[in-house]
Parts: C-alpha cells; sequence; structure tokens
C-alpha cells in the first residue's frame, strides 16, 4: 500500500516538473555587464558584433541540439557568429561564470562583455527578437 | 563499430520507459532482486557498454524495423553518464532494502523512478544537464570521465 502511494505521488509530482523544466528552456536572462573569464574571451570574435558562446560539456545530451540551431542563427543572420566552449575540464570557470547547467549560451559583444544569457536549448524567434537591439540596422 | 557510437536516440526513450516499469513494479512489491537486477543493467552500461543493455537489442530487433529511419543520432557519452546517475540511486535503493532500512530503499528507488520517468516522458536528462553542479559537489568525477 506505501509502495502503491510513493508510486502515485511521484508520478503526480514528476509530471509538473517534466512540463517545468520543459518551460524552462530557451529562457532568456539580461545580465548586468560583467568581464568574462580570459579563456572564455578566447572563444569570441571580435570582427562580430555578436558571437553566441555556447558552452557544453561531454555528458550533455542537448548540446547537439543547441549547437544546430545556433549554427543556423549565426549562418542567417549578418553579424552574429557561433563559438563553443567545453566546460567538462574546467569546473572552475563553470563557477565563475555561475553556470550549472548545459547547454547555456551567452550572447557577448565584440569588446567581450556578456549582454544575454540564454539557459537549456535556445528558441528561434526569442532568441532573433533578443539579438536585434544589438545588432546593426 | 566503437563501444561509444552514436545511436538512435528513440532506443534509449524506449529503455527508460522499461526502466520505469520496472522501478514502478520495485516500489509495488518491494521486490527488491528485481531492483538489484536493475542495479546491475545500470552497471553495465554505465562502465561497459550500452550495448550489453537488452532493451536497446529489444528495440533494434523488434521497433526499429517498424519505425520510419531516423537520421538523428544521439552522442553515447550523455548516455552512459545517465546510467551512472541511475545506477547510483539503485545501489543505494537496494542497501536500503536488503537491510531493512525500508524508507531509504522506497526513497532512492522513488529519486530513480523521478530520473527514468522524465527521460522518458519528456527526453530529459537531469544528470547531463546538471553535470556541473554534480561535479562541484562530487570530485570523484574528476577522475571518472567515460572516455
Amino acid at each position: 500500500m506505501t509502495g502503491l502511494l510513493v508510486l502515485v505521488g511521484t508520478l503526480v509530482l514528476a509530471v509538473p516538473l517534466g512540463f517545468a523544466l520543459r518551460a524552462r528552456d530557451g529562457r532568456i536572462s539580461r545580465r548586468a555587464e560583467s568581464d568574462l573569464p580570459a579563456e572564455v574571451l578566447r572563444v569570441v570574435d571580435p570582427a562580430n558584433p555578436i558571437t553566441l558562446v555556447q558552452l557544453t560539456t561531454t555528458f550533455c545530451a542537448q548540446c547537439p541540439q543547441a549547437r544546430t540551431l545556433l549554427r543556423d542563427v549565426a549562418a542567417h543572420t549578418d553579424g552574429v557568429t557561433h563559438a563553443e566552449f567545453d566546460l567538462t575540464d574546467h569546473p572552475g570557470i563553470a563557477t565563475r561564470l555561475g553556470v550549472l547547467r548545459t547547454p547555456t549560451t551567452l550572447v557577448v559583444n565584440s569588446s567581450g562583455t556578456e549582454l544575454l544569457r540564454v539557459g537549456g536549448v535556445p528558441k528561434r524567434a526569442s532568441m532573433l527578437a533578443a539579438l536585434e537591439p544589438h545588432l546593426p540596422a | 563499430m566503437s563501444l561509444n557510437a552514436p545511436v538512435d536516440p528513440r532506443g534509449p526513450r524506449f529503455s527508460a520507459w522499461m526502466t520505469t516499469v520496472i522501478l514502478a513494479v520495485v516500489l509495488l512489491t518491494g521486490w527488491w532482486r528485481l531492483l538489484a537486477a536493475q542495479t546491475v543493467l545500470f552497471a553495465m552500461c554505465a562502465f561497459i557498454s550500452l550495448k550489453l543493455n537488452p532493451w536497446g537489442h529489444v528495440y533494434r530487433a523488434v521497433l526499429q524495423p517498424r519505425l520510419k529511419p531516423s537520421s538523428e543520432r544521439e552522442e553515447a557519452a550523455p548516455l552512459r553518464f545517465a546510467q551512472g546517475v541511475g545506477f547510483v540511486f539503485t545501489l543505494v535503493g537496494v542497501i536500503g532494502y536488503a537491510t531493512g532500512l525500508t524508507t531509504l530503499g522506497v526513497v532512492a528507488t522513488a529519486g530513480a523512478l523521478v530520473a527514468a520517468f522524465l527521460n522518458a516522458a519528456f527526453g530529459l536528462c537531469l544528470g547531463c544537464e546538471m553535470y556541473l553542479l554534480l561535479r562541484r559537489h562530487t570530485p570523484v568525477f574528476a577522475h571518472d570521465r567515460p572516455q
């Protein structure tokens, strides 16, 4: 009987948890302008107004999906380029960035300042809308 | 084919549903020997090869030929990592049930069930996403990367 209650309780909690975690995907947050660690700055392209720095790990199941989308956004948007930084062997950098999950994408300008941060697999439409004010007209 | 070759992502989803059913049966019956078998299965997949997963063979033999071919492939490393997370939960569960700490057994099994269910129903792999968080609190991962 206890087992049945635990089973039902677990599933009743897991369903909204799943929807909540799904809804969090692609959420964009604005950053207080802060300097990035030098290792991350190395992948930023100063020739482009915006670099989308995708943070990954070896064990990240959704990162290939995020990579496909970001590459496509970069290919179809003037002034935007895509880069990756693997945090698997750099837990110190992950801590400094305050990143706990991957994929996380940093939207960085040409002078290396982080403007926006996108958690999870980005959503194309909201991402393009958020990038627009930072791109040349 | 290498041991870590990318796989058709629908295979692991099917496997996660089977794991969900097994863990649900364990919760209903308290049959800890079944949980022990699941623990061994997780360990084999995580530490040896995903090819040892019998559900993968069932998927390829029975389901895959009936489905549309898919060019989508998923990397093996996150999948093996997820099996390792499952292993830790079910191992604690077995220890709990087998030593009479039934509450510990039930809680750990419920934890494993949440992870397996989220994977099966939503395609979410919490352990994979939270690798950085897990690593921060468990230094063992620094030395325990499947190559």
